[in-house]
């Protein structure tokens, strides 16, 4: 055999020593079954509470995203009134359109006034809107694109009177014909629709507005129009002040992420605990094991291969255990989904969960090789003339 | 050479072949004089002490001096607790002696590193033991390749082969539990050959076996040193002394007659005389008849 002969083929070699590696991990693992699937059985349920948890974590946090989605995307705009400015003026309008850039501004007139019908009465907020549509939906009619006649009503208004799209109500004692009603409101805002009525500009004769909407996609967005209105509209005098939710949404979020966070945690114990038992299956089984592993030594078998065999085992106990896990989860989770109907299909098919069960099933590899190092690396270094004096 | 030396060094020193070419390029001129006999193996000098607890260490070679030549059968005796496991365990390169030389062919490998230990085991040394120590999970030919089921290329014929040279073509496919004793240790004399190696060290490799089977195995340990294989057994079996060429004594750590064509006064009369009267008469007195 020459030098050539013997030289590891780099990556190609390595892999090669895994093979016969494997294989007789396998056959190794075979000999005691029952704690070979004990062991199996350990890093499976660490691992099914890692996804488990960390899926039902994520699902939470997914639904109050839904939840108070909109909360964060809408900017109000009032008027700041300590600094004696008592209404927002087309000048100002003008000014936090051009800070906000891409989000629409919708400028509001508001009153408040008695709103009747068939002998209902209530008090609401009548807003002065030009382009409802940019900042709201129709649940019935249609909101026109300029509003030039007839009233808006909010989904809490309309139930309470009992109208809709067409009916007449009066408002502070004139008739006016309800074009539109509003959706239910997602959107925790002061500018609260589901108790407004709205109506043309021209129903209102102040001089300024009293608020002004601005609408985001996102949150982010929203966060960057409120940042970029208090730099540029209140440069030089505070003229403005800002009510934004988004502030309180990341803190939302950063709730549930801390939820998520201790979840997984509560499951990573079990991991642990996992790792603790193929440790000591591992340790028990070099053990009894060797004069077995100082006979290979003694035949000239590398410890890096004794290293390789004795990883392997563990390697294997630890993926099939993640395997199960994640399978059992994927279980769990669609039994829980089909068993509970108020659990929404979309949120547990979200993308994000599926890295819930990559990261545990890696943990369950990963845990299978950790514990399995020290009674591998143990093992393999033991002297072989210790391990063969019986 | 390549340009590697450091490697080749490493690996010429583990392969320990004195026919190799880039092992004599490897030996330094001092080692010259300590190669001019032709040896599978050899001890010059050998101490063994093992640290005993608190008190004076414990001498289990006493300045041994051993060689085996290539294809000579070498049985060494002695009473239990004489240094017979670790003079065996010297030799096979399990354990470090203390101070003395130790060759492999004519090459020194007195202090290696572990794995240049490990893989001069592999190459040169196949051992076989008193419990056969063959993995259970393994086959017969599995077992036998096991030495180089880490290494490139399949030694599956080679094994197979050599399982069928001992008699068990038919059994390749039996794990040890299928297998009989004698059939055990065959596997384990065949796994001891599958890298061709210049020495074979047995524990007691007859110590588990019938006398019938037991001189079964004797017989292919013949049949291993016709081959040029050094064949040094550790021993007991007064059966085993009858097939050695040569019968060293070792008591107390201090080992007589290690060197060929030593006068050792038992010698001749194992050699000549031990077996006829062995196989007619197998004595209980195991040196009774010498000298």
């Amino acid at each position: 055999m020459s030098a050539d002969d013997r030289a590891p083929g780099g990556a190609a070699g390595w892999l090669r020593g895994w093979r016969p590696a494997v294989s007789m991990a396998s056959r190794n693992l075979r000999r005691n079954r029952v704690r070979t699937v004990l062991a199996v059985l350990g890093v499976c349920i660490g691992v099914l509470a890692v996804a488990a948890l960390g899926i039902f974590g994520n699902v939470l946090a997914l639904g109050a995203d839904d939840a108070i989605g909109d909360i964060g995307t809408q900017v109000v705009v009032s008027p700041n009134t300590d600094a004696g400015v008592e209404s927002l003026s087309d000048a100002d309008i003008a000014s936090i359109r051009r800070a906000v850039g891409e989000p629409a501004v919708i400028p509001l007139y508001s009153d408040s006034a008695t709103v009747a019908r068939q002998g209902d009465q209530t008090f609401a907020t009548v807003y002065g809107v030009e382009e409802p549509a940019l900042a709201y939906e129709a649940a019935e009619g249609r909101l026109p694109e300029r509003h030039r006649q007839g009233a808006i009503l909010g989904a809490g208004i309309a139930e309470d009177l009992g109208a809709g799209a067409g009916d007449t109500v009066e408002i502070a004692g004139s008739q006016v014909r309800v074009i539109a009603v509003l959706v239910e409101s997602q959107t925790f805002s002061p500018v609260a629709p589901d108790d407004a009525v709205y109506l043309p500009e021209s129903a209102f004769s102040a001089d300024g507005y009293a608020q002004a909407l601005v609408v985001s996609d996102t949150g982010a967005e929203a966060r960057a129009a409120a940042d970029a209105i208090r730099e540029e509209v209140n440069a030089r005098e505070d003229r403005v002040e800002l009510f934004e939710l988004a502030a309180l949404v990341d803190e939302i979020n950063e709730f549930f992420g801390l939820l998520s966070t201790f979840l997984l945690g509560l499951g990573a114990i079990s991991l642990v605990v996992a790792g603790v038992s193929i440790l000591n299956v591992m340790l028990m089984s070099t053990v009894e094991r060797r004069q077995e592993i100082g006979v290979m030594r003694a035949v000239g078998v590398a410890r890096r291969d004794v290293l390789r065999v004795l990883l392997a085992e563990a390697g294997l106990i630890g993926a099939a255990g993640a395997a199960a896990g994640t399978l059992l989860t994927v279980l769990l989770v669609a039994g829980l989904v089909l068993a509970t109907p108020a659990v929404d299909t979309a949120l547990v098919l979200d993308r994000t969960n599926a890295y819930y069960l990559l990261l545990a099933l890696g943990f369950g590899v990963g845990v299978g090789l950790v514990s399995g190092a020290y009674p591998a690396w143990k093992a393999a270094n033991e002297r072989p003339v210790e391990a063969l004096r019986s | 050479m390549s340009r590697n030396r450091t490697t080749d060094e490493a690996e010429d020193l583990a392969a320990g072949r004195a026919t190799n070419g880039a092992a004599a390029d490897w030996e330094t001129s001092g080692d010259s004089n300590l190669a001019d006999d032709d040896y599978a193996v050899a001890l010059r000098g050998v101490v063994k002490r093992y640290p005993s607890g608190g008190g004076e260490p414990v001498v289990a070679l006493d300045d041994v001096d051993f060689a085996a030549r290539p294809g000579e059968f070498v049985a060494v005796v002695g009473p239990s607790g004489s240094g017979k496991s670790t003079l065996l365990n010297v030799l096979g390169l399990l354990d470090d002696p203390t101070s003395g030389r130790r060759l492999l062919g004519d090459t020194d490998v007195t202090s290696l590193s572990v794995a240049e230990r490990t893989r001069a085991r592999k190459e040169s040394i196949g051992f076989v033991f008193q419990d056969f120590h063959l993995l259970p999970t393994l086959t017969a030919v599995e077992n036998v390749a096991m030495p180089t089921a880490f290494d490139p290329g399949d030694a599956s014929d080679r094994a197979a082969n050599l399982l069928a040279r001992f008699g068990l073509g038919d059994r390749l496919d039996h794990e040890p539990n299928e297998l009989s004793g004698g059939q055990k240790q065959r596997v384990a004399i065949a796994r001891s050959l599958i890298n061709e190696p210049a020495v074979l060290l047995a524990d007691e490799p007859t110590g588990n076996l019938d006398t019938d089977t037991g001189e079964a195995i004797l017989a292919e340990f013949e049949r291993v040193k016709a081959e040029g294989v050094a064949v040094i057994a550790v021993t007991h079996d007064p059966l085993v002394e009858e097939y050695a060429d040569r019968v060293v004594d070792l008591t107390d750590g201090v080992l007589t007659g290690g060197l060929p064509g030593e006068s050792d006064p038992h010698a001749d009369a194992d050699r000549r005389g031990g077996r006829d009267a062995g196989r007619t008469a197998p004595g209980p007195q195991m040196g009774g008849d010498r000298g």
